[in-house]
């Protein structure tokens, strides 16, 4: 009986439209929710995936030593794949050319990950094998400059070799320092044949595993054992690229999103509930005269909502499905394959929203419905207590949950939900103070006077209007300004002439000659920057314990380079004792402080000094970057070659291969295909991302209109009877208008605060960038608070003033 | 004259069929007269005051309020007549719950911007005994001082004509006898035309005219 009741209810609420805001806030939130979780998942699984391949393998072990292998290959890892290959630079010559090259030399296991893409004469494959024994291949640059046809053979070192075929894509892009010279790939088998690596070579191994995550810890911990100074653990999660970074932002963003569209629509569904509760007072009240029991009711509303949770989430669910197809569709062409299957994750967290977004927004609002007395079946006037205090508080909880549900900080959601609650308590004093006391009498012989007299009267319910209204603009801005600010730090650490190519091995003969051919060609190239080797030593160098485990490129200049910026100490001043000046990560690293002594191993060379001052450094910029950079002062002794990068347009791309021709020991390489990666993910991430401002736009829309329809209850019947009395329509909607204008106004004002505030903790909390201050808020705040507030409200009022006051009353 | 109704019909939609509520009724009322308008649930009482007030409007007819030809009248231009000339008392009061029992009964003084509704209101709150009650909101009011309070309203506004939906129809007999009292006591002290629509048969008696609606038409 209860069911068949508590279901005939349901349609009858359906029908009535009455539902219809608490319904579209849910399926919406369930379908932000869910199409963003599904989605991030699927990213997260196809990028790990990604990286994977990047890497080479699950883990990687680098070194300048061929000890490691014996060692490796005496453990035992069980289900461990495992390859080595040889990297090294070697000038390759051919019938006619002779050209530097990086070689790769793999193993039979190669490639671990992934598949290569070749091109022979008989066009493109696909190959999960090594080179065969005898041959090479290589990419597509070196393939020109050496003017060489498939079948042709090719010298290097003592051997010779046949170009079998063309690289076009190749699993594992990390390896190796050698990387910026055209790339060559041969057998491990073949090495020997060619004598190129003698004692003292510049040769690094690299040792890739692939395997479960907890095997591979195994091996981690086996690898330190091993480690010695100079050699490198790389596993996924440690992948710094700037790819990595776009995706890792925009998947914050998403999630950003995501929250800020549940935290609507609970606010959203809390006003709908409150007026669903208001709307069923007498309802409760004749069932409990009619002699049906509390449990009965509380039964009855509870299934009620069981039938209300299994549509939206039916219909949220197929329109997230189809929010993350489309996303997955946007960024198709960045993924090779198709993206691995979601988990079950997110639709538990979906679920889980639901959940909380019911036992706290509409559970306690039910809970107080029960408790009215049946005398209001007889009584009108039985006053009926909403319960302010307890809603509020269920509310505020399930408001922190879902924060910590979605932000897993338990530091970064007590920010937030405190920093909500302070603006608010802000915002309602402000308006408290603002509006002042009540003067006698409505004012109604003026829209102005009417209005003021309407905002001074609602005093309470407008403050609840205007928290809705803040929280709706300000969380519309702070989900517009994630977003540009992604789109714009993208955007500007990618401009139009950024850096395509990079020259090293630039002797200091060749340097001034090149400069000029850059200059006559009329190329734009960053500084020229002395490079050179070092090993730095804290303390004493004698001691090996105080050496830091790895080489560093170092430079010395004057003047600090772009993009980098002292963090602490001072930047070189020529009346100080100049020293170095570190990255920040090094120093952090390292424990390298302020005024530490450093010893700097040259060779054979040692300089004596200290850390002057640490910097951070924008390792996207597509210039050359350093850890450490030194005071020209300290290595006038010291030998070293030059290091740039440049914008080669494309028209003008012939000029790489003319420079390479020129200054034969110079190695440039091109990095446009990876910058063309970027800007394309960044568009199609751009989509993605309007594509979650639009619906969380959508989400903060219905809020408003929520928050605005509950007020224009109370007012139809007030402006039903001022219409009796003789109020005009003009009247009534100018005074409404202009009460809702300065509401919205207010709102805007406050709503830009709360994005200020908000934007500040998620760029520099969630981002981890460095704050930025966005001028427009402060305009589109307001702006948006009149715009959109006084048309809802227009359409409302007019709604109200096309029906005859008779009717209205009759209502 | 103060008002004049000729062959007055109102039909609405229900469905794809017409309802006819009000068919052919005409009348009229002189200045300072009553009118008692009487019937069975259904009988298009209510619609009739409603049209006659002004704040509906007819299928077909005329009505002629102070002169004025209503049924030509736009909604803005009933509202200003309203304003100006019409008074009203409902069975369910339709006080405003926000404002105090002064605050409504200064409403229609303030419509108007006359100068200091505060002590017109007043006067009439003591003329129906509520002067020490003028503080008190709606929901601090029984049903009876209620009603009286939206005498007091209807009184303020310097109506020439006052229309009373059931000003009874929600008291018990002894607070109906004081607002039917009150009613009849005010509009005696004005020039006012007085238009009742009522079930209570002692009030219809005390009216100088009255008509019987059944089924939208008047029978006697």
């Amino acid at each position: 009986m209860l069911f068949n009741l508590s279901f005939k209810i349901f349609q009858r609420e359906l029908r009535s439209g009455y539902l219809t805001s608490m319904l579209v806030s849910l399926v919406l939130a369930i379908t932000i929710v869910s199409g963003i979780s599904l989605f991030t998942d699927r990213l997260e699984k196809a990028l790990s995936a990604e990286t994977e391949e990047f890497l080479g393998g699950n883990l990687k072990f680098e070194s300048n030593q061929n000890t490691a292998k014996s060692k490796i290959q005496r453990q035992d890892f069980q289900d461990i794949d495992f390859m080595e290959m040889v990297l090294f630079a070697s000038v390759i010559f051919s019938e006619e050319e002779m050209q530097l090259s990086s070689v790769k030399a793999v193993d039979n296991a190669y490639p671990l990950i992934g598949e290569l893409e070749l091109k022979d004469k008989s066009g493109k494959f696909l190959s999960k094998e090594s080179p065969e024994l005898g041959t090479v291949w290589m990419d597509a640059r070196l393939q020109n400059l050496l003017n060489l046809s498939y079948g042709d053979k090719i010298f290097l070192g003592d051997s010779e070799f046949i170009f079998a075929a063309t690289i076009l894509y190749e699993p594992d892009r990390a390896s190796g320092n050698f990387a910026f010279a055209p790339k060559t790939i041969m057998n491990f088998e073949d090495v020997d044949s060619t004598n190129i690596i003698q004692p003292g070579s510049r040769v690094e191994y690299n040792y890739l595993f692939k395997g479960p995550e907890d095997e591979i810890v195994n091996v981690r911990n086996y690898l330190e054992t091993i480690k010695e100074n100079g050699d490198d653990i790389e596993v996924l999660s440690e992948d710094s690229s700037s790819l990595g970074r776009t995706i890792d932002r925009s998947e914050n963003f998403f999630l950003l999103g995501g929250l800020i569209a549940v935290l609507l629509s609970a606010c959203t569904v809390g006003i709908a509930s409150q007026r669903f509760t208001r709307r069923h007072v007498s309802y409760v009240a004749m069932l409990k005269t009619l002699g049906m029991k509390t449990t009965q009711i509380r039964t009855m509303y509870f299934l009620l909502f069981l039938f209300m949770t299994f549509l939206t989430l039916l219909f949220g669910l197929i329109l997230g499905w189809t929010l993350q197809s489309q996303f997955i569709n946007l960024m198709s062409s960045y993924f090779p394959t198709e993206l691995p299957s979601p988990g079950y994750y997110p639709i538990l967290i979906t679920c889980l929203t639901v959940l909380i977004c019911q036992f706290g927004f509409i559970y306690p609002h039910i809970t107080k419905l029960i408790t009215i007395s049946p005398m209001r079946v007889l009584k009108d006037d039985v006053s009926f207590d909403y319960g302010f205090i307890p809603v509020l508080l269920m509310g505020l909880a399930a408001f922190f949950l879902l924060l910590y549900l979605y932000t897993n900080q338990l530091t970064l959601s007590l920010i937030i939900f405190f920093g909500v609650i302070g603006f608010s308590a802000l915002g309602i004093g402000s308006i408290y103070l603002l509006l002042g006391k009540n003067k006698t009498g409505l004012g109604a012989s003026s829209p102005i006077l009417l209005a003021l007299s309407e905002l001074r009267r609602r005093k309470f319910g407008n403050s609840f209007q205007i928290f809705a209204f803040t929280i709706a603009i300000g969380l519309t801005l702070i989900t517009f300004s994630a977003s540009q600010n992604l789109l714009g730090s993208w955007q500007t650490s990618i401009p139009e002439d950024s850096p395509n190519n990079f020259a090293i091995n630039i002797t200091p003969q060749d340097k001034e000659n090149m400069q000029s051919f850059l200059q006559e060609n009329d190329i734009k190239s960053k500084p020229f920057y002395p490079v050179t080797n070092a090993i730095i030593f804290k303390k004493d160098e004698q001691n090996e314990d105080d050496k830091i485990d790895r080489n560093f490129n170092i430079t010395w200049i004057e003047e600090l380079p772009e993009q980098n910026d002292i963090l602490k100490g001072e930047w070189f001043d020529k009346n100080l004792n100049n020293g170095i000046s570190v990255s920040d990560d090094i120093s952090e690293r390292y424990k390298l402080e302020i005024g530490d002594e450093v010893f700097i191993k040259v060779g054979e060379e040692v300089i004596k000094s200290y850390v002057q001052s640490t910097r951070t450094v924008n390792w996207d910029n597509f210039s050359p970057n350093f850890f450490i950079i030194g005071h020209p002062s300290l290595f006038k002794d010291i030998s070293s070659t030059y290091i740039t990068s440049f914008y080669i347009p494309s028209d003008k791309q012939y000029l790489a291969a003319d420079l390479m021709r020129e200054f034969r020991t110079v190695s440039v390489f091109s990095i446009e295909e990876l910058i063309e990666q970027i800007k394309e993910i960044i568009e199609q991430v751009t989509q993605a991302l309007n594509s979650i401002l639009l619906l969380t736009s959508l989400s903060a829309l219905f809020l408003a209109f929520s928050a605005l329809q509950d007020g224009f209850s109370v007012r139809k019947h007030q402006s039903a009877v001022l219409r009796t009395l003789g109020a005009s329509n003009s009247l009534i909607k100018q005074s409404t208008l202009f009460e809702f204008t300065l509401l919205g106004l207010i709102s805007g004002t406050l709503g830009a605060l709360v994005a200020y505030a908000g934007i500040y903790f998620i760029e520099t909390r969630v981002f981890e960038t460095t704050a930025s201050f966005y001028p427009e808020i402060s305009i589109m705040g307001p702006l948006l608070g009149i715009i959109v507030v006084s048309s809802l409200c227009y359409y409302l009022i007019s709604g109200i003033t096309r029906q005859s006051p008779k009717k209205l009353l009759m209502q | 004259m103060i008002l004049e109704v000729n062959k007055l019909r109102k039909e609405v939609s229900s469905g794809e069929s017409k309802l006819v509520i009000l068919d052919d009724v005409s009348f009229n009322l002189l200045e300072g007269q009553s009118l008692a308008i009487t019937g069975p649930s259904g009988s298009g009482k209510s619609t009739l005051l409603g049209l006659l007030a002004g704040l509906d409007t007819a299928t077909s007819g005329e009505i002629y309020l102070n002169g004025e030809a209503l049924h030509e009248l736009d909604e803005e231009q009933r509202a200003l007549l309203r304003k100006e000339k019409v008074g009203f008392v409902f069975q369910s009061f339709e006080l405003l719950p926000s404002l105090t029992a002064l605050e409504n009964v200064m409403l229609p003084s303030e419509l108007k911007a006359e100068d200091e509704p505060e002590e017109r209101a007043k006067y009439f709150l003591d003329r129906v005994g509520l002067n020490e009650r003028k503080h008190h909101y709606p929901n601090q009011l029984s049903g009876g001082e209620q009603q009286r309070v939206a005498i007091a309203r209807a009184f303020a506004c310097s109506a020439k004509i006052l229309f009373a939906d059931e000003p009874t129809g929600n008291l018990d007999p002894k607070n109906g006898e004081i607002v039917s009292d009150l009613l009849f006591e005010v509009n005696s002290e004005t020039d006012n035309a007085l238009v009742v629509v009522t079930h209570d048969h002692d009030l219809a008696d005390r009216c100088d005219k009255k008509i019987n609606l059944k089924l939208g038409k008047i029978v006697e």
